[in-house]
């Protein structure tokens, strides 16, 4: 008898269970891992890093990874195999990465800048020369904090429950100074002088890397005393960077909105559009804003990880293997494989397209159950939609639908009014707001529908000018701000369930 | 015995128009109001929890069958009271300080006054105290409580606590349930018992009071 094994997979948040001895390559395939070289060990595509657990170090891994690398926990799943249990950052998920490359207007400046978009699940820095506005490199890495819960709530859990806030605090610290470190030493460009870094994120992670106590984001009202905009020095954080930068983690908008929303809105100029403008954020998080140049309502609802791929039973990252998109046609499912060849999963945009066309046939009915009590649908063999995954999305678009609803109830509006409706994040990047709009996410019409890309990584970089920079500018979004309190809301509750049921066509 | 049967079946589809319109005619044709009840109302709630734990039903479909449920039930109670049938048991339930999450919490409500029970409901953000008063004022058997943060968790093992030190343990039994709970957890606080669904919250509802 072996006894089982445990991995669980970061960031995907997947517990796998495998015998005794099995070689990870078997397993680790499916879920998005690539072996370049058919893992005989020779390169290092298939590169994964132990953050909890041991692995022995292969004399082909002592050759291909650098001892600092080695004691990081980097190692070729191809050498490994089950032999206790184990947690494991899959690197492939950089390559999904959403950076950004938008132009945008800006004032020349001294020296160089850095702009982080400090997500829940990843961090995305970029070097950007400040008096050109050209990007000289980009880095990403997993939240480390991961490790301790993939969703808000659990993290802070952890930092209150287990004492571990100071830990959450250096691990964040630690991972942009390291982003940074790396940025600076590629740098191949005649500036070296580094002036200003830029931080957004939600305000659990604000706090987090501000080292303010998150206990007040643990329970309604979910209002954090200190979310203003906060200065360091590089010394203050254990940063060793030249230069002597000032750095600066961005306002939150209110409760659990925090400033990578304000940065959506400066990316996107919301705040300057005379006609009603609406802009939801699908990460691990939803976040919802309704409004102009008057007034901005924000709110923000745990929509899960549905979009992401996370939670579902097949799900993965938009990477090779995964079912990317879907359509109906002649009654039958087409499936678009990243890459090509067999699938091995799908992901969030693949999901959504199943769903919508899934509702167009007919196997799926508007109340989300699938026809003839059949369990799953199938795609493309081997994989398939579950009851169970329906539910999740039936879940996540019901959250962000309802919260939508009542900011645009709030203005006294409906969709129909909306100018511009800006999908941001990388999943809105790659959605299909055809499918997005069948499965019932919104319903303004699609000429409205804009996706908008990276934009808290975006507005970040907007406040490395000065025009963005001054405290007058952002004070002037943060005065037209007003956060709306969706737990507990009673129109919220009612259009929740309202919005888990799926539009009849 | 099938005499109302569309009571049952507009339950179970969640047709609340029909479902008190039968009630009413039913009861003006003389019917037995606890024979309503037991014979129709608790047997489609239980189909309805059955189709829930098979994934057949979801959350919005097993809302409108509650609320058929409920209307109904809302015809039938004062005869009830007049009748002096007495419920199985009395349930205090409420989602726990610090969180305002009802969905599940109402849903668990419903599917107890649909299995027989009289149930005195919270809200949610419910003060601890508010479950020690419950408790004393409305003799209630059964506390039941729900979240589904999981930074409100520790408020369970409070209340818990709280009724302990208030010398009512053993007056009451404790269930537990949402999301983040689990049975491990339900065991660690001293609860009596952990729901994992709406539905199985009946049944364990009902082992409760008959131990």
């Amino acid at each position: 008898m072996t006894k089982p094994i445990r991995i669980l997979l970061q960031p995907l948040g997947k517990t796998l269970e495998v015998n005794e001895g099995t070689p990870l390559q078997d397993v680790l395939f499916d879920y998005g891992v690539e072996f370049p070289c058919g893992g005989r060990g020779a390169c290092r595509g298939c590169r994964v890093r132990v953050l909890e657990g041991t692995a022995p170090i292969s004399p082909e891994e002592e050759k291909l990874f650098t001892l600092s690398e080695l004691e990081q926990g980097w190692r070729l799943a191809c050498r490994m195999s089950a032999a206790c249990d184990l947690t494991l950052e899959l690197a492939q998920w950089e390559l999904s990465i959403l950076a950004d490359e938008s132009p945008f207007q800006f004032t020349p400046s001294e020296g160089l800048g850095v702009a982080v978009d400090v997500g829940t699940t990843t961090v995305v820095a970029q070097l950007i020369h400040r008096g050109t506005g050209r990007v000289l490199g980009v880095r990403s890495a997993l939240n480390p904090q991961a490790q301790h819960g993939s969703d808000l709530m659990s993290r802070i859990h952890y930092a209150i429950a287990h004492q571990g806030q100071a830990k959450l605090t250096r691990m964040i610290r630690e991972t942009v100074g390291r982003l940074i470190a790396e940025l600076a030493a590629a740098n191949e460009s005649g500036e070296k002088n580094l002036r200003l870094v830029t931080l957004v994120g939600n305000t659990a992670m604000h706090n987090l890397f501000c080292g303010v106590d998150v206990k007040p984001l643990s329970e309604f009202p979910f209002q954090s005393p200190q979310d203003d905009l906060m200065e360091f020095t590089a010394n203050d954080l254990g940063w060793d960077c030249a230069g002597d930068p000032v750095i600066r983690f961005l306002p939150c908008l209110g409760s659990f909105v925090g400033s990578d929303l304000l940065a959506g809105i400066m990316a996107t100029r919301m705040h300057c559009r005379e006609n009603l403008t609406a802009l939801i954020d699908l990460g691990t998080n939803g976040e919802i804003l309704v409004g102009g140049r008057e007034k901005i309502l924000c709110a923000s609802t745990a929509a899960g990880p549905a979009f992401e791929g996370g939670r579902i039973s097949m799900g993965m990252r938009a990477s090779s293997g995964a079912i990317s998109s879907v359509v109906a046609e002649k009654g039958e499912l087409h499936c678009h494989v990243v890459g090509g060849g067999r699938p091995c999963g799908i992901c969030g945009s693949g999901l959504v397209d199943a769903v919508a066309a899934g509702l167009d046939l007919q196997r799926i009915d508007a109340f989300g159950r699938l026809a003839n009590g059949s369990k799953a649908m199938d795609l493309q063999t081997p994989v398939s939609v579950s009851q169970r995954d329906i539910r999740e999305l039936q879940l996540a678009k019901g959250a962000i639908a309802a919260g939508l609803h009542v900011l645009l109830d709030d203005v006294g509006a409906s969709a129909n009014d909306l100018e511009s409706f800006f999908l941001a994040g990388a999943f809105g990047n790659t959605i299909n707001s055809e499918s997005a709009r069948r499965i019932g996410l919104f319903d303004c019409p699609l000429d409205r529908v804009r996706p908008a890309g990276n934009t808290a990584l975006l507005g970040a970089k907007m406040a490395l000018f000065p025009e963005y920079d001054s405290a007058d500018s952002m004070q002037a979004i943060l005065d037209r701000c007003e956060h709306v309190v969706l737990s507990g809301n009673a129109l919220f509750q009612e259009k929740f369930v309202d919005e888990m049921v799926f539009p009849t066509s | 015995m099938s005499e109302w049967n569309s009571l049952y079946d507009a339950i179970l589809t969640g047709d609340d128009k029909t479902a008190t319109a039968v009630t009413e005619e039913a009861l003006e044709k003389g019917a037995e109001p606890l024979e309503l009840v037991n014979q129709y109302m608790v047997p489609a709630m239980d189909e309805v929890g059955k189709r829930f734990e098979e994934e057949e039903y979801f959350i919005p479909e097993m809302l409108l069958s509650a609320r058929a449920m409920e209307r109904s039930l809302a015809l039938i109670q004062p005869r009830l009271a007049a009748s002096g049938a007495k419920p199985i048991g009395r349930v205090a339930i409420g989602t726990v300080k610090g969180d305002q999450h009802d969905i599940g919490k109402n849903l668990v409500r419903s599917m107890l006054q649909g299995g027989g029970f009289e149930v005195y409901d919270l809200g949610m953000d419910v003060p601890h105290e508010k479950f020690i008063e419950a408790i004393q004022e409305k003799d209630v058997n059964i506390v039941c409580l729900s979240t589904l943060l999981t930074t409100t968790m520790p408020s369970m093992k409070t209340i818990i606590d709280n009724i302990q030190q208030a010398g009512l343990r053993d007056r009451v039994k404790v269930m537990v349930g949402g999301a983040p709970i689990t049975p491990e957890f339900a065991d660690q606080i001293g609860a009596d018992c952990y729901g994992d669904s709406a539905y199985s919250a009946v049944k364990l509802a009902r082992n409760l009071i008959s131990a």
